[in-house]
């Protein structure tokens, strides 16, 4: 099993990158294609739901 | 109880080993979890002072502000509970999601409402795109502890669609994890279901309400089919919504030559709550074992119906739920009526920091039957009588006779070998019942035989009583 660190190491770095990929979705999101905006809504909650999944559980992953 | 955990050719793969970020979790010390609670607690809070004037109002009530929120216990003394009545007023106020909806109107991508089945009404819950994934999540979150993994064949024969929470978050949740799902479920004829199953042969989890196993089994048996023989492959029997006596349960594993796991959820978790680990439904050293709490995911408290105060580890109380993550129409100290047998992450001893309910003894305090001056949970009933290998099934009834007494009758049908012994092995047998029935609920009923298919068979959640005194009074 791979250690404490290293674990909270790769949730922070997936956080961020969903952090990133929530703000993309953020700007989809404004788009004026009514079609394409519920899809682009669809997509930004589901990053947002995974940016809760992985949110930091401890000082580990405060300190990654 | 002498019922305790078989072991198995196949074992589910470990969750903790599989994911990180589950090992992670479970690392958490008690402090740790609890400081991960307060920070989405606060998050939450403050995100609900500023989009809903229903929570707003409470937290104005008991003098809370969320930025200043600095322990869990603060919270606990300060926001006042909330009950299905007071949700059902919030909707006849503010149509049809309440003002407790916490979101734009605009952002409701799923509609959930509560069975129904007290007759006060149901609770109508929106759900944005975000609490659609989570709900998926709070699916397969159990399932993946329980061994389910990518490319897993998984039966759900709970009724897929609709306006329940479980009629959606099973399909959401399969497909997070990647398994390849049948949703038989209210689709299919319980035999129909049986042929698909044997078409497919190579089935990994079946996912069912207690009392649709118990049917499914009895069908199987009565077709001549022996599950661990029809499916070998078959790791993980995952059951939630009713409880169940230990000597089934061990039966259950028995025909089907797998690990029985079970969750604890409703609509108020937006999924599942709480589930079964490595030994399943059976403790470490035999009788019941324990479902854990995500505790990160939704704040639980188990407190006495009468006084509100939190139960001691090994007491029964009424499950509070407090959803940390969900967005829309969250449920802040809501009462839910379940009752559970609470215990702490102490006496859980699984070496987590996650508190913990005792697995199939699972009830509702507003079920509950008065008789006699007993309180009788039809649960109780359950056990008693299914505690008996030679019971397919039973319905009972609470009547007022001519004369105004209360009566209880217990109607049993016996299972094909059971029906076919000589009367005087039924008499003994049904008077052994009613002496169980008696021991658990200090009743003493009246108990007839009756052909199986003068039964019903139940689908999901079985309606096995009738309380039909009222009827007694009419003129």
């Amino acid at each position: 099993m791979r250690n404490v660190q290293d674990a909270a190491d790769d949730t922070a770095r997936d956080h961020r990158i969903l952090s990133r990929m929530l703000a993309d979705a953020d700007v989809l999101c404004e788009c004026g294609d009514a079609l394409l905006a519920g899809q682009y809504r669809h997509l930004r909650g589901r990053i947002a739901a995974l940016l809760d999944i992985t949110i930091p559980a401890g000082e580990a992953e405060t300190a990654a | 109880m002498n019922a305790t955990a078989q072991q198995f050719d196949s074992e589910p793969a470990n969750p903790f080993v599989d994911s990180a970020r589950l090992a992670r979790l479970a690392s958490l010390s008690r402090a740790e979890l609890e400081e991960l609670q307060l920070r989405k607690l606060r998050r939450q809070l403050a995100r609900l002072n500023a989009t809903s004037s229903y929570y707003r109002a409470r937290m104005t009530q008991g003098g809370l502000d969320p930025d200043k929120l600095s322990t869990l216990d603060q919270f606990r003394e300060r926001f006042p509970l909330s009950n299905k009545t007071d949700f059902l007023a919030d909707q006849t106020e503010h149509p049809p999601f309440g003002a407790r909806l916490g979101i734009a109107r605009e952002d409701v991508a799923l509609v959930n409402m509560t069975g129904g089945t007290s007759g006060l009404g149901q609770e109508i819950y929106g759900r944005s795109q975000h609490d659609v994934h989570m709900q998926g999540y709070y699916h397969a979150l159990p399932w993946f502890l329980a061994g389910l993994r990518p490319g897993d064949v998984a039966i759900n024969c709970v009724p897929a669609g609709g306006l329940t929470t479980g009629g959606w978050g099973p399909g959401e949740g399969l497909r997070i994890i990647g398994a390849t799902a049948f949703h038989v479920g209210g689709t299919l004829s319980t035999d129909a279901k049986i042929d698909l199953m044997q078409r497919i042969g190579a089935v990994h989890f079946i996912y069912a309400s207690t009392n649709y196993l118990h049917t499914l089994t009895e069908a199987m048996m009565r077709r001549g089919i022996e599950p661990k023989r029809a499916f070998p492959m078959l790791r993980t029997l995952f059951i939630a919504a009713e409880g169940y006596p230990l000597e089934w349960a061990e039966r259950i594993e028995s025909l089907w030559g797998c690990r029985l796991q079970e969750g604890y959820g409703s609509t108020q978790c937006a999924g599942f709550g709480a589930s079964t680990c490595a030994d399943g439904v059976f403790g470490a050293k035999g009788g019941r074992g324990l479902m854990h709490l995500f505790e990160w995911e939704t704040l639980f408290e188990v407190v006495h119906p009468e006084t509100l105060e939190p139960v001691a580890s090994g007491e029964t109380g009424e499950m509070v739920v407090t959803n940390l993550s969900i967005e829309g129409s969250p449920v802040i100290r809501f009462r839910t009526g379940d009752a559970a047998r609470f215990i702490s992450w102490r006496d859980a001893n699984s070496g987590r920091a996650w508190n913990a309910i005792e697995c199939g003894t699972i009830g509702r305090f507003d079920d509950m039957l008065k008789i006699r001056g007993n309180n009788v949970w039809p649960s109780a009933i359950d056990a008693a009588v299914f505690s008996f290998g030679e019971v397919a099934e039973y319905t009972g009834r609470v009547y007022t006779s001519g004369d105004g007494k209360t009566e209880i009758e217990v109607r049993v049908a016996f299972t094909d070998a059971a029906a076919t012994c000589d009367a005087a092995t039924k008499t003994t047998l049904i008077e052994r019942i009613r002496a169980t029935i008696k021991e658990r609920t200090n009743v003493w009923m009246t108990l007839t035989v009756c052909a199986r298919n003068e039964l019903p068979e139940f689908n999901y959640k079985a309606r096995r009583w009738k309380d039909e005194r009222q009827q007694g009074y009419r003129l």
